[in-house]
C-alpha cells in the first residue's frame, strides 16, 4: 500500500531514495532495504535522524515531520509510539545522542500539537519521558526531566483519566536526594528533581481528574525532598548562601515550597505540614531551629492568607505532641511559634483567637506544674519564656479591644491567691508575666477600657499577694497600662527631685470619672501593698505605680483623694507598730515623695512650697525619712525620731494650701486618710458570706438613702490616727457610741441576710433595687450638671450596677 | 526491545551500613563498589530480568537506612510489590533491629492490607528476609567472614519462619546468591501475579454484571488497579480495563 502511495507521491520520491540510500549505511536502521514498504510516518520519523548522531536533529525534515502531524493528527499516537520504540533501542543501545534527538522530536511535536489531539500523544511522550529516566546515565535523567518541565508547563483541556505520575513523584523525589561526587553535576540532578517535583504540581493540581497530588503518599516524597534542598543551604556554610544564585537547588526548591503551599487548600495544607513537621523532627532540626523558623516563615507568607491560622494550630498540635520531649526541642518550637503567630494573627479574631491563647497558657501551666521534678530547669524556664514571647506576639498584632479582651482571659485562668502551693505561685508569675507580656502591648487610651471592673477586681486582689515577686509583676502590669505618657522610667526610683522630663496632659473627663469610681480602690491596694513587706524593690514598684498614677490622674478634682493616700501612706508608717523600722522609714520617704510629685503635677505652688518646707527639715532633722538614704545606717537612729510632729505631713495644713489655692478642701478637711485593708472599701471583696466584706455593702445600702450626707461615720470612726490632731477630733466625737449601734445594724441586716430564705430576701431587697436604680439615675442626672467631689466620693460606692452588688462573685468570670 | 511482560517494585530496607547499595549495585551493574559512601534518601535502578520465558521489569528503590530520612524512605514501602529487608550477619545489632523494621513495614503495608481487602491470604506484598554478608572490610572470602559471623543462619531462617518471609544469605562482594535473590523474587512475583490472573480469565465470560458494579470499583483504591496495570504487557494495558473492573467484582463479591 505504501508502495502505490509513493508512486503518486512523485514529490516526495527523489528524497525517499536518499533518505534509503543513506539509512542503509545505519546499522540502527532494522529494514533499510524495504524502508519502500514502510509507513509514511515510519519515513518521516526515521529522516529526523542524522546520518551522524553528533549532527543533532535534521530541522528540516522535523519540519516535515511536524507539518504530517499537523495535518493528519490521528497519526500522532503511532509516531510517538514509533519514537519511543526507537529511543528504547537506542538507550538499549548506549547510543545517547540518537536518544537525546528522539527526545528533543517528542518536545518539538509536543509544543505544536493542539491540545484536543495531545492526549494521544502524550502517552508515548510520558512513556519516553519515564525510559530515559530509568536509565542510570544522569544525563538523560536530567534532559527527560526538562522535557517533562516543558509538557507540565502545556495547559490540556482534555482530562486525562488514566494518566499517573507515581514513578515520576518518585523518581524525582530520589533525584532530590542526588548524591553524586561530582558537585556540579550533583546540583544540576538535584536542580532536575526540584523542577521535575514542580512540574508534576503544576500538572496535577489544578486538575481533579488526575492523581491527587496532596494525598499521604505523594507530599511525603514532595515535601521531604524539597526540605531536603531547603536544608543543604543551611549546613553548608553561610559563605554559599550569598553566592546562591537564583538556579541553586537551595533556592529553588524554597520557591517549590513556595509554590505549593500557595495552592494549597484548607483541607491540603494538613498534608504539607505533617510531613514537614516529620521531616524536623526526623533531621533533629528543632534544636538550633533557624531552619524551622526559616521554613515556617515561607509557610506562613506564601499561604493563602485564610489558612494562615491553621499553620499555627498544626504547630500547637505538634507542641501537644512533643510534651514529653526535652525542653529544648519544646523551647524552639515554641520560638518557632512566636516567629509565626505574628503573621497568623491579623487573621484570626474572636474565639480562635481565645483559643489559641487558651492553647499556650494551657502548656504554660504544665510546664510550670511540672518544673519542680524537672532536672532541667533552665531549660524549662526558657520555654516558659518562649510560650509568653510567642503570647504577647500573638497579642501585639491584635487590635487594642482583643487585647483587654486576651487580657481578660487570661486574668481568669490565674489561680486564686487562697492557692499558696508553690507550684501555684509560679503559676500565678508565669500567668501574671504573660498577663505583663500582653499590657505592655496595650496602649492605653481611656483608662476605663483599659481597666474593665472584672480585670481590675482580681488584678488588685493580686496586688496584695504576700508572694513579692507576683506583687512585683502586678506592679509592672499597673504601670504599663497606666503609663500614657512615657513616664514610667522617669518616675520608677523613689525621690524628690524636681521631675523636669515628666510629660504630662490634663486627664479628660472620662479619666476623672475612673478614677473617683476605682481610683481609691487601686489606692488602697497600693497602700495595702506598700505595708505588707519593707522590700526597697516592692515600695519603689509601688511608688512607681502610685506615681503614674498621680501623673495620669492628678487634676483639682481628684488632689483630694491623692492627698488622702498620701496621708494613708504615713498614717501606716506612724501607726502600724508592727512594721520595721526600716520600713518606716521607707514609707515615709514615699510619702513626701509622692507629695513633691502631686505639687509638682498639678501646680499647686501652696503644696509644693509646704512640701519643700518638710522636705528641708527633714534634711536637717531628719534625712532617713526622705528617700535615697541609706539603708544600713538607719539601724542606729532612734525609733522615737520617726514621729515627730513637725516633720509630718499635716493633714489641716494640707487643707489649708487647697484653701488658699483656691480649691475645694472638704473632702479632705472631713475625710479620713486612707487606711489598711480592715477599713477597706471592700469592692474588691465581694463574697457576701464573709463578714467583713458584708458588712460594708450592707453599709452601703444603708446610706444610698441619705447620699448627699459627707463622709461615712464608720469608715471615719474606724481609722486608728495617733496623731495630736487626731486625737482631739476623736475625743471631740462621740464615735462609740454609733459605732456599736452601727454594728448592731450590720449585724441584723448580715443575720436576715444569711438566715433567711431566698424568696424571702428576693421581696426584701427588690424594691430597694428600684430604688437605688432611680436614685442612680438621678445622681448621674445632676453629675452632668453640678460635680461635687464630697458627692462624687459617695456616688462612686452606688455607682456599681445592681447585679455586682447582689451577685459579684457570680459575675467575675 | 522494551517488551516487558511485568512490572515489579522492590524496596531494599534496613539498617545503614548493611549493604544494601552494595547488593543493588551487584546486581544491576555486576560491580562491587568499595567504599560506597551512605545513600540519601532513595536510589533509583532498574533492571530487566527474564523468568520461565517471561522478561520482567524490576523497579528497584534502594533506601537510605539512616534514621533522619525515615520519613521519606517510608513513603516508598508502600508502592512496593517486595521488600528486602536486609541485616549485615556481622553485625548483631542490625539483627536486633528486624523487628521494628518489621513493625514500620506493616505500619504502611497495614493500610494497604487494608485498603485492597483482598480475599487472599497473602497479600500480594512478599516480604524477603535477605542476609547479606557484609564483606567492606574483609580480605578474604568466605572463610574469612564466617569467623566474623555473629548470626548463625539458623537463627535468621528461624526469624524469617516465624514472620513468613523468604530467607536468603548473600554476599554481594563475592556475588553469591545475589542474582538467585532478584530472580526468586522475581519468580515468586510471577506466580502471584498468575494466581490472581487465573480466575479473571475464568469469569472472564460473564461480564454483565460490569454496569452495574462500575461505580463500586470506582470507589476501589487507586492501588488496586494500578497494580494489576504493572503487571500487565505494558503496551496494551488499556484494554485490559474491563478485565481488571471484573477482577475487582470478583474481590467484591468475595
Amino acid at each position: 500500500m505504501s508502495i502505490i502511495r509513493c508512486c503518486f507521491e512523485s514529490v516526495e520520491l527523489p528524497e525517499f531514495m536518499d533518505t534509503m540510500a543513506s539509512k542503509c549505511t545505519d546499522p540502527g536502521c532494522c529494514c533499510g532495504c524495504c524502508s519502500a514498504l514502510r509507513p509514511r510516518y515510519k519515513r518521516l520519523v526515521d529522516n529526523i535522524f542524522p546520518v551522524n548522531a553528533e549532527d543533532g536533529l535534521v530541522k528540516s525534515n522535523m519540519e516535515k515531520l511536524t507539518f504530517y502531524s499537523l495535518s493528519s493528527p490521528e497519526k500522532l499516537d503511532r509516531i510517538g509510539e514509533y519514537l519511543y520504540q526507537k529511543a528504547a533501542k537506542d538507550i538499549h543501545r548506549k547510543r545517547y545522542k540518537l536518544v537525546e534527538i528522539a527526545m528533543e522530536a517528542m518536545d518539538l511535536l509536543l509544543m505544536a500539537c493542539h491540545a484536543q489531539t495531545l492526549n494521544l500523544f502524550v502517552e508515548s511522550f510520558l512513556k519516553m519521558v519515564q525510559k530515559l529516566m530509568e536509565d542510570s546515565n544522569a544525563n538523560l535523567q536530567i534532559l527527560a526531566t526538562n522535557s517533562f518541565v516543558k509538557f507540565a508547563n502545556i495547559e490540556e483541556d482534555t482530562p486525562s483519566y488514566h494518566r499517573r505520575y507515581d514513578f515520576f513523584i518518585s523518581k524525582f523525589s530520589s533525584m532530590c536526594h542526588g548524591n553524586n561526587d561530582n558537585i556540579e553535576l550533583r546540583d544540576s540532578i538535584r536542580m532536575a528533581g526540584i523542577r521535575g517535583l514542580q512540574g508534576v504540581i503544576r500538572k496535577t493540581v489544578s486538575d481533579d481528574l488526575v492523581e491527587n497530588i496532596w494525598e499521604k503518599q505523594h507530599m511525603e516524597k514532595i515535601v521531604p525532598s524539597l526540605l531536603f534542598n531547603m536544608q543543604v543551604d543551611q549546613t553548608t556554610s553561610l559563605s554559599l548562601t550569598e553566592e546562591s544564585t537564583p538556579s541553586s537547588p537551595p533556592v529553588l526548591a524554597e520557591s517549590v515550597l513556595r509554590e505549593l503551599v500557595s495552592r494549597a487548600s484548607f483541607t491540603h495544607i494538613k498534608s504539607v505540614l505533617r510531613p514537614l513537621l516529620t521531616h524536623l523532627d526526623r533531621h533533629d532540626l528543632w534544636s538550633s531551629n533557624h531552619f524551622a523558623i526559616h521554613t515556617f516563615r515561607i509557610v506562613m507568607i506564601s499561604i493563602q492568607p485564610q489558612y494562615s491560622y491553621t499553620v499555627v494550630e498544626t504547630l500547637m498540635q505538634h507542641l501537644d505532641q512533643n510534651m514529653k520531649s526535652s525542653p529544648r526541642t519544646k523551647t524552639s518550637l515554641a520560638v518557632v511559634l512566636s516567629k509565626i503567630i505574628a503573621i497568623a494573627a491579623g487573621e484570626s479574631v474572636g474565639p480562635s483567637a481565645l483559643d489559641i491563647i487558651n492553647n499556650l497558657l494551657t502548656h504554660l501551666r504544665t510546664s510550670t506544674l511540672s518544673i519542680q521534678n524537672e532536672v532541667n530547669y533552665a531549660d524549662e524556664l526558657q520555654y516558659q519564656e518562649a510560650l509568653i514571647n510567642a503570647l504577647g506576639e500573638f497579642a501585639n498584632h491584635h487590635p487594642d479591644y482583643q487585647k483587654i479582651e486576651i487580657m481578660l482571659f487570661i486574668m481568669n485562668t490565674v489561680p486564686d491567691l487562697s492557692k499558696t502551693s508553690k507550684g501555684d505561685q509560679m503559676l500565678q508569675n508565669i500567668l501574671l508575666k504573660s498577663l505583663l507580656k500582653v499590657g505592655v502591648q496595650y496602649r492605653t487610651i481611656s483608662f476605663e477600657k483599659a481597666f474593665p471592673v472584672s480585670f481590675l477586681q482580681p488584678l488588685l486582689r493580686m496586688a496584695r499577694a504576700p508572694h513579692i515577686p507576683t506583687r512585683l509583676i502586678v506592679m509592672q502590669i499597673f504601670q504599663a497600662l497606666l503609663d500614657r505618657h512615657q513616664n514610667q522610667s522617669v518616675l520608677s526610683a523613689v525621690s524628690v527631685k524636681n521631675y523636669a522630663t515628666l510629660s504630662l496632659e490634663n486627664p479628660s473627663r472620662s479619666d476623672i470619672i475612673f478614677t473617683h469610681k476605682y481610683g481609691s480602690n487601686i489606692k488602697q491596694a497600693l497602700l495595702d501593698a506598700l505595708s505588707l513587706d519593707d522590700s526597697a524593690e516592692a515600695i519603689s514598684s509601688a511608688y512607681n505605680t502610685a506615681a503614674l498614677m498621680i501623673a495620669e490622674m492628678c487634676c483639682g478634682e481628684t488632689i483630694q483623694e491623692f492627698l488622702l493616700f498620701i496621708l494613708g501612706i504615713q498614717q501606716i508608717a506612724i501607726a502600724n507598730s508592727e512594721l520595721t523600722y526600716n520600713h518606716k522609714c521607707h514609707l515615709h520617704a514615699t510619702a513626701v515623695a509622692l507629695l513633691a510629685l502631686l505639687g509638682r503635677v498639678t501646680g499647686v505652688n501652696n503644696i509644693m512650697e509646704y512640701c519643700d518646707k518638710i522636705i528641708e527639715s527633714r534634711q536637717e532633722e531628719a534625712e532617713y525619712l526622705l528617700p535615697g538614704f541609706d539603708d544600713t545606717e538607719k539601724n542606729d537612729i532612734d525609733s522615737n525620731s520617726l514621729n515627730l510632729p513637725h516633720l509630718m505631713i499635716d493633714k489641716l495644713a494640707l487643707a489649708e494650701c487647697l484653701q488658699n489655692a483656691g480649691m475645694e478642701n472638704n473632702r479632705i478637711q472631713t475625710g479620713a486618710p486612707y487606711s489598711l485593708n480592715q477599713l477597706d472599701q471592700s469592692n474588691q471583696r465581694h463574697s457576701w458570706v464573709e463578714p467583713r466584706g458584708s458588712i460594708a455593702e450592707f453599709n452601703n445600702y444603708a446610706d444610698s438613702d441619705s447620699v448627699n450626707s459627707s463622709p461615712i461615720p464608720q469608715r471615719k470612726s474606724l481609722v486608728i490616727e495617733l496623731n495630736f490632731d487626731a486625737m482631739k477630733r476623736a475625743l471631740a466625737e462621740p464615735t462609740e457610741a454609733s459605732k456599736r449601734e452601727a454594728r448592731e445594724k450590720q449585724q441584723q441586716l448580715v443575720k436576715t441576710f444569711r438566715d433567711a430564705n431566698f424568696e424571702d430576701l428576693m421581696r426584701r431587697t427588690e424594691p430597694k433595687h428600684e430604688v437605688i436604680q432611680n436614685r442612680l439615675n438621678d445622681l448621674f442626672n445632676s453629675l452632668a450638671v453640678e460635680r461635687q467631689i464630697t458627692q462624687e466620693h459617695k456616688n462612686h460606692q452606688s455607682n456599681k450596677p445592681i447585679y455586682e452588688k447582689h451577685f459579684p462573685e457570680l459575675f467575675y468570670y | 526491545m522494551e517488551d516487558y511482560k511485568f512490572l515489579f517494585k522492590v524496596v531494599l530496607v534496613g539498617n545503614a551500613g548493611v549493604g544494601k547499595t552494595c547488593l543493588v549495585r551487584r546486581f544491576t551493574q555486576g560491580l562491587f563498589p568499595p567504599g560506597q559512601g551512605a545513600t540519601i534518601g532513595v536510589d533509583f535502578m532498574i533492571k530487566t530480568v527474564e523468568v520461565e520465558g517471561e522478561k520482567i521489569k524490576l523497579q528497584i528503590w534502594d533506601t537510605a537506612g539512616q534514621e533522619r530520612f525515615r520519613s521519606i524512605t517510608q513513603s516508598y514501602y508502600r508502592s512496593a510489590h517486595a521488600l528486602i529487608l536486609v541485616y549485615d550477619i556481622s553485625c548483631q545489632p542490625t539483627f536486633d533491629c528486624l523487628p521494628d523494621w518489621l513493625r514500620e513495614i506493616q505500619e504502611y503495608a497495614n493500610s494497604k492490607v487494608l485498603k485492597i481487602l483482598v480475599g487472599t491470604a497473602d497479600t500480594f506484598e512478599t516480604m524477603i528476609l535477605e542476609r547479606n554478608k557484609f564483606l567492606c572490610f574483609v580480605i578474604q572470602g568466605n572463610k574469612t567472614d564466617r569467623d566474623d559471623r555473629e548470626i548463625p543462619s539458623a537463627i535468621g531462617e528461624d526469624f524469617a519462619k516465624q514472620n513468613g518471609m523468604y530467607f536468603l544469605e548473600t554476599s554481594a562482594k563475592e556475588a553469591d546468591n545475589v542474582e538467585r535473590l532478584f530472580y526468586e523474587i522475581a519468580a515468586e512475583l510471577i506466580e502471584q501475579a498468575r494466581s490472581k490472573e487465573m480466575p479473571r480469565s475464568e469469569t472472564s465470560g460473564g461480564g454483565i454484571s460490569n454496569l452495574a458494579n462500575k461505580s463500586n470499583y470506582l470507589g476501589q483504591n487507586e492501588e488496586l488497579d494500578e497494580r494489576y496495570c504493572d503487571g500487565q504487557p505494558s503496551g496494551k494495558w488499556m484494554m485490559f480495563i474491563p478485565k481488571t473492573e471484573l477482577d475487582a467484582i470478583m474481590v467484591l463479591s468475595l
